[in-house]
């Protein structure tokens, strides 16, 4: 055993001197949170819909203050602006001639019979026109408007949305989780992947070409010493990058799990720990399988980037699972950074305990059972 | 490699050939990393098939490829191969600043390797096969690459090591000067094969005749060459570019009459010279051709 450590002592060194290395492991997946998290998953703001009035009373003029006023926050509740910047078209084929060309996201008809009908006690109906080809935009406009509307007067009926009497009172069971502490878990899981192919699976083909594996065998060394160490080396270098990667993102961009916040909660920390420690073991055992029987250093890094990217885009750390298509799921089903991104936001923004994840730490045991045991294998055929 | 039964002693053993020979294969045989398909070796007392383990206990390899990390301090390496063979922490610390000191390495021990030469590299590349003490030390090419100052300083410190430290050495080689000054025998393998074995010196008396004619030529006509073939003070002939390397019985009588025949058959020759034999030409001899080919 003392040879495994020696193996992996060499491997940590190597890890420590070569800064780039370890920097780009932490950097790649720093830069995702930062960039697709605040991209992606902001309210929509500012927003510029044209306004074609045809009725001038007091419930139209209502109407059109509300919009104005409607705010749109981010999830979290903060930093809130106003969804919509109102344009003034007089007439519905220049409003319609904007939407086309892209200067207004929506068109909001109001008819010129409006304010009669309302005051008549009728229902009345105000057309609202769509840009549907930014579907995002799309989903969170059009229901924005359509409760603005509805806070104006029931009679309002905006197109294709029926209203009913019924009362919907809405509960959060949670504390809102912005976009950016959504899709977290999954860099962390991206970190580790990162070590994997970069300072685990990448070193271990340069190693063999360079005769250093061959090297390791004149000497004591036992071969299931070296995969030991190499395994171990693994392991150590990805929870060091993970575990950077998770102070990063909490100092700067606002995270907070609840494992840390308000009050540190060992539980929490331990579970976290062992989760990215079980899949560190997994896809490090995958990736060291794959190297030690890759013949070339350029074939083993052009084939590691597809496989991260379907291992990170099917495990549901950027998007949710429910709203994929059924080839995607059947992926992510097998897919071990499913069950990682799963467990760690379990962790991080229910803080559940160990039987809520249970499930995931039996796949993640089980695979990770089976890729060091590949890797074993591997290393005894590939040498 | 092809049924070569050898017996090395304790002393400085080359092995010499040109590339593809076979020499590394059976360097990589005898090191435990290949096994034969049939027969064994018995290297420092152990079998290299049944005992492997104890053989790997016992040797020392130095592999024509760097296996340096260059990233660590000559210090690093050589203490990480300390630990690969188990020796304990102190024990390694003492080893090493000795060796460190052999090869004029001790004041540069905590610098990236990457900012070391090519000798130094290759130096500290050797001692750190000691750190264990082996009996048996490989060199594969341990010269292979460095320019002739460095070349001579880690020839000069291969030989303190077999002088001072008792250990016998294998060194594959494809330079001659290297397997002539250093190795106190010498095999030479060619397809596999041991076609010559014995000291430098005695392989040359092997040659017999033993004188060598380098003939450059203006011309050189077919003519020349087949009256030159059949000449019975003629050993052997072999062409190459701008001339002839003949090997003759008498190298005094030889010379006037080779510019007689070349003359006489309508060759010009632009110089002519009589000299010693290199284990080149043993090499020729045996193989009928060069080792640089």
């Amino acid at each position: 055993m003392k040879g495994a450590l020696a193996v992996c002592w060499r491997d940590v060194l190597k890890f420590a001197r070569q800064p780039i290395v370890m920097v780009s492991t932490i950097i790649g997946p720093f830069l995702t949170l930062v960039l697709l998290g605040s991209a992606f998953g902001g309210a929509i703001t500012l927003a510029p819909i044209a306004v074609v009035r045809e009725s001038y009373g007091p419930y139209s003029s209502s109407l059109i203050e509300t919009l104005r006023n409607e705010q749109s926050c981010q999830l979290g509740g903060i930093n809130c602006q106003n969804s919509f910047r109102l344009i003034d078209v007089p007439d519905l084929d220049v409003a319609q001639q904007m939407l086309h060309t892209g200067t207004v996201r929506a068109i909001v008809h109001i008819p010129r019979d409006l304010d009669d009908s309302l005051a008549a006690g009728a229902k009345d109906v105000i057309t609202v026109t769509l840009d549907n080809t930014d579907p995002l935009s799309t989903a969170a406009i059009g229901p924005e408007i359509v409760q603005a509307s509805q806070s104006v007067s029931p009679g309002i009926q905006t197109f294709g949305i029926s209203t009913s009497n019924a009362t919907i009172n809405l509960e959060f069971a949670y504390r809102n989780v912005l976009y950016i502490e959504f899709m977290a878990p999954g860099t962390f899981v991206q970190s580790i992947m990162f070590v994997s192919i970069i300072a685990g699976g990448v070193q271990l083909v340069v190693d063999k070409e360079r005769g250093i594996i061959e090297g390791y065998l004149v000497t004591p060394l036992k071969k299931h010493e070296i995969v030991i160490g190499v395994l171990l080396s693994g392991v150590l270098k990805s929870l060091f990058s993970a575990v950077a990667l998770f102070i990063l993102a909490v100092a700067l961009t606002g995270i907070r799990p609840l494992s840390i916040f308000p009050t540190p909660d060992p539980v929490g920390i331990i579970l976290t720990m062992f989760t990215l420690f079980l899949t560190a073991l997994g896809l490090i055992g995958m990736m060291t399988a794959y190297a030690v029987r890759s013949t070339s250093a350029d074939l083993y890094r052009v084939t590691c980037f597809p496989i991260n990217l379907t291992l990170y885009y099917t495990s549901g750390a950027i998007y949710p699972l429910d709203g994929m298509p059924q080839w995607m799921k059947e992926i992510s089903v097998i897919n071990p950074e499913t069950y990682a991104v799963h467990a760690l936001r379990l962790l991080m923004y229910k803080g559940v305990g160990l039987e809520a994840i249970a499930t995931d730490f039996i796949f993640l045991s089980a695979f990770t059972v089976l890729m060091v045991a590949l890797a074993i294998v591997a290393f005894r055929r590939g040498l | 490699m092809d049924h070569l039964d050898l017996e090395i002693k304790h002393e400085v053993f080359g092995l010499l050939g040109p590339n593809g020979a076979g020499k590394t294969t059976l360097q990589r045989m005898l090191v435990t990393v290949l096994s034969p398909t049939e027969g064994t070796a018995t290297v420092a007392g152990a079998d290299i098939v049944r005992e492997a383990d104890k053989v790997r206990e016992r040797i020392g390899v130095v592999t024509q490829a760097s296996t340096l990390d260059i990233e660590l301090s000559a210090l690093e390496n050589m203490n990480l191969y300390g630990m690969y063979y188990g020796i304990p922490r102190s024990q390694r610390q003492e080893k090493i600043a000795e060796l460190l000191k052999v090869v004029g390495l001790a004041d540069r021990a905590k610098i990236p390797v990457s900012g070391y030469s090519g000798g130094m590299k290759r130096r500290l590349e050797i001692v750190r096969a000691l750190v264990h003490e082996p009996q048996v030390l490989f060199l594969d090419e341990p010269t292979t690459g460095l320019d002739p100052q460095a070349r001579a300083a880690v020839l000069e410190y291969v030989k303190r090591i077999h002088e001072d430290h008792g250990i016998t050495l294998v060194i594959t080689t494809h330079y001659l000067d290297e397997a002539e000054n250093l190795c106190d025998r010498l095999a030479i393998v060619d397809h596999g094969k041991i076609v010559a074995l014995g000291t430098p010196a005695g392989l040359k008396r092997e040659v017999t005749g033993g004188d060598i004619v380098e003939a450059d030529f203006s011309t050189l006509t077919d003519t020349v060459l087949k009256v030159l073939e059949k000449s019975d003070f003629v050993l052997k002939i072999k062409k190459r570019d701008g001339g002839l390397t003949i090997l003759v019985k008498n190298g005094a009588e030889a010379v006037p009459k080779i510019v007689g025949l070349v003359d006489s058959n309508g060759g010009r020759l632009r110089t002519i010279t009589l000299r010693e034999l290199t284990l080149d030409d043993v090499f020729l001899n045996v193989t009928g051709r060069s080792l640089r080919d």
